[in-house]
């Protein structure tokens, strides 16, 4: 099953994706278009959204860095998330902007000292994020610092969540970036260097993992700018296609 | 009442910077930080009415570093600092548990996420006079410091994040981090307070004992 948080009536309600896509059932089980939906990123409130950096070899490679022993873990939060079909703003001053599409898991559970052979039975779904980077603004202080990766509307998220039996191995995925049409990301999920059942595993190992949670997993190499106008689309084999537009801010 | 993240910022000392300064500029921070350094304190972190602290048996000790938390009202976007607290809805002491460590240069979320990392006193109504944060340990007083101490005070803090990312209204904003900040280990109960401000007291327990 697929399901999206949109926004019905005033109100963000979670319809269930039919007919390959091209339609929503509401909670009370009207239908409508999905071309008519307002998509939100489909976050539940207060979770918390733990993301990856460097957890694919060939993008820590073309960055100059080596793969971390550990996960290079950070967090994100708030205003940050936008939904499918959204507009992500780039700053005036922004000329090194790039997308980064990453599988994201969500937690089912909770989960607390998981072994890796158990963790996947506590991931109920994934999503997909484009998780910009803007690198002028880049620091060596908590690095990623979040005036890089936590500013408004620069993580779309969705366009659903897509349950995890659905979707099997997550570790067995292609996943592209395409902006304006064309590709300039084409990964696989099988070269991340921690895979999602290791990242519970770490996670969980020192704090505990609720139900809601997502953590997003990384990107493979492929570093492109993007300029306002530029339409940019995310898709992961089994999950979906994340549409994005950037804009001026 | 918070609805939206915990939002803290470290190197705001401005004793603990003047004390950085050199290393700031050598490998691996190479420039002294520009914008504010911020990190996030998920919700498994949130401890209220007393809850004590678990603590694993790898952690000695911990540093509990206790500041001022802000509760947006409003959001703030773009603000400037004179807008600042017309958005701040309440405030209460807090003590922001971590896992010491020396280095800046990554995310320090293992050392500063982890369940009750972030004990909470009661909001009270916000006001802009707020008296130095004393640390009690066992009783004793272990640390004092004055707010004066911030490198970028309160309204210039906000303002200033406010310019790339807005502190949506239902988020708490943390004010701070003495750079020497006390430390304490398992079996000891802290308590926060300053005037005009409800008190906070926590204890830290072998985990065991706590869960």
């Amino acid at each position: 099953m697929k399901r999206a948080r949109i926004a019905w009536e005033g109100r963000p309600v979670w319809a269930q994706v039919i007919e390959d896509g091209a339609a929503l059932r509401l909670p009370h089980g009207a239908r409508i278009d999905a071309a008519s939906a307002d998509w939100l990123a489909p976050t539940t409130p207060g979770a918390t959204a733990f993301a990856l950096g460097l957890n694919y070899a060939d993008h820590s490679a073309e960055l100059g860095f080596r793969a971390p022993q550990t996960p290079l873990v950070f967090l994100k939060a708030g205003a940050t998330f936008t939904g499918h079909k959204g507009t992500t703003p780039i700053p005036e001053d922004a000329r090194q902007m790039h997308p980064e599409c990453e599988l994201v898991a969500v937690i089912g559970k909770p989960a607390k000292r998981v072994s890796r052979a158990d963790a996947l039975d506590y991931v109920s779904g994934y999503t997909i994020a484009c998780d910009y980077a803007i690198r002028e603004y880049l620091e060596n202080y908590y690095r990623p610092n979040l005036r890089v990766k936590n500013r408004d509307g620069t993580t779309p998220l969705g366009p659903w969540i897509v349950d995890a039996a659905d979707v099997g191995d997550p570790q067995a995925l292609a996943l592209t970036t395409r902006v304006n049409g064309v590709e300039v990301q084409a990964g696989t999920t099988a070269d991340m260097v921690f895979g999602v059942a290791a990242l519970i595993e770490h996670l969980s190992e020192f704090m505990t993992l609720a139900p809601g949670d997502m953590i997003l997993t990384g990107t493979p190499h492929g570093v492109h700018f993007v300029a306002a106008g530029d339409e940019v689309v995310c898709e992961i084999e089994k999950v979906g296609r994340l549409v994005n537009r950037v804009a001026t801010a | 009442m918070i609805s939206g993240a915990a939002y803290g910022v470290v190197l705001n000392d401005a004793r603990q910077r003047e004390r950085l300064a050199e290393a700031f500029c050598a490998p691996p921070y190479r420039a002294p930080p520009k914008a504010p350094v911020l990190y996030i304190k998920p919700r498994n972190c949130f401890r209220f009415g007393g809850a004590p602290v678990p603590l694993p048996p790898e952690l000695a000790e911990v540093e509990v570093a206790a500041t001022l938390g802000l509760l947006l009202a409003r959001d703030l976007a773009a603000a400037e600092p004179a807008d600042v607290w017309a958005s701040v809805g309440a405030m209460c002491l807090a003590i922001d548990v971590c896992e010491p460590h020396d280095s800046f240069y990554r995310p320090a979320v293992r050392q500063r996420c982890r369940d009750g990392f972030l004990p909470l006193g009661p909001f009270t109504a916000s006001s802009p006079q707020v008296g130095e944060i004393i640390t009690d340990i066992d009783g004793g007083e272990a640390h004092r410091w004055s707010l004066d101490r911030l490198h970028r005070p309160i309204e210039t803090l906000a303002a200033e994040i406010s310019a790339f990312m807005t502190l949506c209204a239902g988020d708490l904003l943390l004010v701070g981090l003495a750079g020497d900040a006390p430390r304490a280990r398992a079996g000891q109960t802290v308590t926060v307070r300053a005037r005009g401000l409800p008190s906070l007291t926590t204890r830290l327990e072998a985990e065991s004992e706590a869960t």
